[in-house]
């Protein structure tokens, strides 16, 4: 029944219209109008002066990091995601709820705490950093630094999506699958991965979204070195505070651009998602 | 194949599941694990097919302790409470798994398996539905899917949870009759779990009768309604009046009934139970041993639930309907009863 045929849920007419008129403002203001700068500020000189900031060797470079980092470091949280929730889902152990919330950390813990966490423990004067350099191992102010860093900020986007899902769909598709003679992975391959692949894509954009974006935990390890350690976010950064604002609203709508391209494959996923999910629960 | 549980124990932290239970199940029996919830009967029956591992006794199939083999070695078929059908797999896919995830020398041949496949959903009556997924089934469709999936690895034994409980009763009913009709072709040896003890009368050659942890009776339907070997297995079978008495030199006395019993050497509280058709009523006439008053009248069919006051005692008597309009009896008025049999336990 709509909400309009029942008295009791009608607010009235000024009081509708104000909370309309809240929202939508908030949203504007808050969302749609930072963005809308980034892309006027980044085309303020002309299109000819956009693609020339964007051609920059440190910026395309910087481009190139952050693909890089991603390209690692979602892929390791898409496996240690699932093997996670798998534990999580499908097993009773001690200490689970303890280790539960350990994976909550990195969402309560800022990034800027995460970065000096590696280099104290990687960095020349951490734990490891007399035999690291001993052995011509770079961690930070490097790729694995930010890699690291990177992981450790995204850890719980797959973990925290599949969890649930898998809690509530319980073990007895797999019970079935080994009464029928099937054995351990064949019984994730053909039972367990179909039935989370959806909430999988979703939780591996969500993570891919945050790790092209991380700013805190990377910018203390990566040592800002141009062309070489630079991310994105960044490379946004640096611009910004040489007063070159072109090329660092150019270089923030590239970006932006990255977020909103998740953004759509996750409405288009969420909306996929949703119909497999009614059709499994039906 | 035969079943044989021997002195099985299992708790789950300090609650006790299955307490020292034993239980042997002949070949090509249909047995019903009957009891009311948190009886253990669940766990047995998940025992039994290895799902989880007793903490000290064993289970021989065929005279083989099957907990030194491997799960998938075993072929039991098990059928889930909730079907437990493969989402995201067609009726075909779902009956075929077990035989394509057989290892590579004993795999049948795609034409094979199309064979087998094709001839259990024939025997489940599901030909026409092999491209359907669960979701777009009806329970009684998916319950069907989840007995020819589990045939299809050709069990030894085939378990059922609460095979019906999830369906409405017409559909349950029938179901019912199919699988027994079916049980009489295929002959495997099958052990179900079930609370509805008019399911476990109906389907059963035997039923094992549960309560917190342990077998209180195995017997046939009609043995276990006629000769209840506990107080527990009266009250929870069907329905009987429950009327506390007290016993010496072999009788028990309840009001002005005298009742026969087995105990020759004891004397103190009992319990005697007395099923609802196993009172007599007739018209009061001045000689009778008992007396009570009618309360109300139920018409249930062919027969109708007279509730009488006894004294204190409420006793609820089925008569036919016939009858009670011969007697002229109604509500108020007095009536003579008799016992026909009694059961009585000792204690209270």
């Amino acid at each position: 029944m709509d909400r309009r045929d029942r008295p009791a849920l009608r607010d009235p007419r000024w009081a509708r219209g104000a909370i309309f008129v809240g929202g939508i403002g908030f949203l504007v203001l808050f969302v749609v109008l930072p963005l809308a700068t980034v892309a006027v500020e980044a085309f303020a000189k002309g299109f000819e002066l956009y693609l020339h900031a964007l051609n920059d060797p440190d910026t395309i470079s910087a481009i190139q990091m952050t693909l890089t980092v991603a390209a690692i470091a979602v892929p390791l949280n898409c496996i240690f995601g699932v093997a996670a929730a798998w534990a999580f889902g499908k097993f009773e152990f001690r200490g689970k709820t303890i280790l539960l919330s350990l994976i909550d950390l990195p969402f309560s813990v800022s990034p800027v705490i995460a970065g000096m966490v590696f280099l104290l423990v990687f960095g020349l004067q951490g734990w490891f950093g007399g035999w690291l350099r001993e052995h011509h191992i770079k961690i930070v102010f490097a790729l694995p630094g930010l890699v690291l860093a990177t992981i450790f900020v995204t850890l719980p986007f797959v973990a925290r999506e599949l969890i649930p899902l898998m809690q509530e769909q319980g073990t007895e598709e797999e019970e079935a699958a080994r009464m029928l003679g099937a054995g351990g992975f064949r019984i994730f391959w053909s039972i367990t991965l179909p039935n989370i692949k959806w909430a999988l894509l979703y939780g591996v954009l969500l993570c891919n979204a945050r790790a092209m974006g991380e700013f805190g935990a990377v910018s203390v390890v990566s040592g800002h070195i141009r062309g070489l350690t630079n991310t994105l976010p960044l490379q946004v950064d640096i611009l910004y505070n040489e007063y070159n604002m072109v090329a660092a609203f150019a270089t923030a709508s590239l970006l932006a651009g990255l977020a909103l391209i998740t953004l759509a494959a996750k409405s288009f996923l969420e909306w996929r998602y949703a119909d497999q999910l009614a059709l499994t629960r039906r | 194949m035969t079943i044989e549980v021997r002195n099985v124990c299992k708790s789950f932290g300090a609650y006790q599941a299955l307490d020292n239970v034993s239980l042997t199940v002949a070949d090509g029996e249909l047995m019903a694990l009957l009891g009311p919830s948190g009886s253990g009967k669940t766990t047995l029956l998940r025992i039994i097919a290895g799902l989880d591992q007793p903490d000290s006794g064993e289970v021989l199939i065929h005279g083989q302790d099957l907990s030194k083999q491997a799960v998938r070695d075993r072929r039991v078929g098990f059928v889930f409470q909730h079907y437990s059908l493969f989402k995201n797999m067609s009726v075909f896919e779902n009956v075929a798994f077990g035989l394509r995830v057989r290892p590579r020398q004993q795999r049948p041949s795609d034409a094979e398996i199309k064979r087998r496949v094709d001839e259990l959903l024939g025997l489940v009556q599901l030909d026409p539905f092999a491209a359907r997924y669960p979701a777009q089934l009806s329970g009684g469709q998916r319950q069907r899917v989840a007995l020819a999936r589990a045939l299809a690895i050709e069990p030894k034994v085939l378990l059922l949870d609460e095979p019906f409980g999830a369906l409405d009763a017409r559909v349950r009913k029938e179901l019912r009759r199919w699988v027994r009709k079916l049980h009489k072709e295929i002959n495997v040896t099958s052990v179900f779990v079930t609370h509805d003890q008019e399911e476990a009368l109906e389907l059963a050659d035997r039923i094992a009768i549960m309560n917190l942890g342990e077998i209180e009776q195995v017997a046939t339907p009609s043995e276990a309604y006629d000769r209840p070997a506990t107080q527990f297995v009266s009250e929870f079978l069907g329905f009987a009046n429950r009327l506390t008495c007290h016993v010496e030199n072999g009788i028990a006395r309840f009001g002005d009934f005298s009742l026969p019993t087995e105990f020759d050497n004891y004397a103190g509280d009992a319990v005697a139970y007395v099923r609802p058709h196993e009172i007599g009523l007739n018209r009061a006439n001045g000689h009778d041993i008992a007396r009570a008053t009618i309360d109300s009248i139920v018409a249930l069919g062919p027969t109708a639930r007279v509730d009488l006051a006894y004294g204190e005692q409420r006793l609820e008597v089925l008569v036919d309907r016939e009858r009670l309009t011969e007697l002229g009896l109604v509500v108020g008025d007095p009536c003579a009863i008799t016992i026909t049999r009694a059961h009585v336990f000792r204690g209270t």
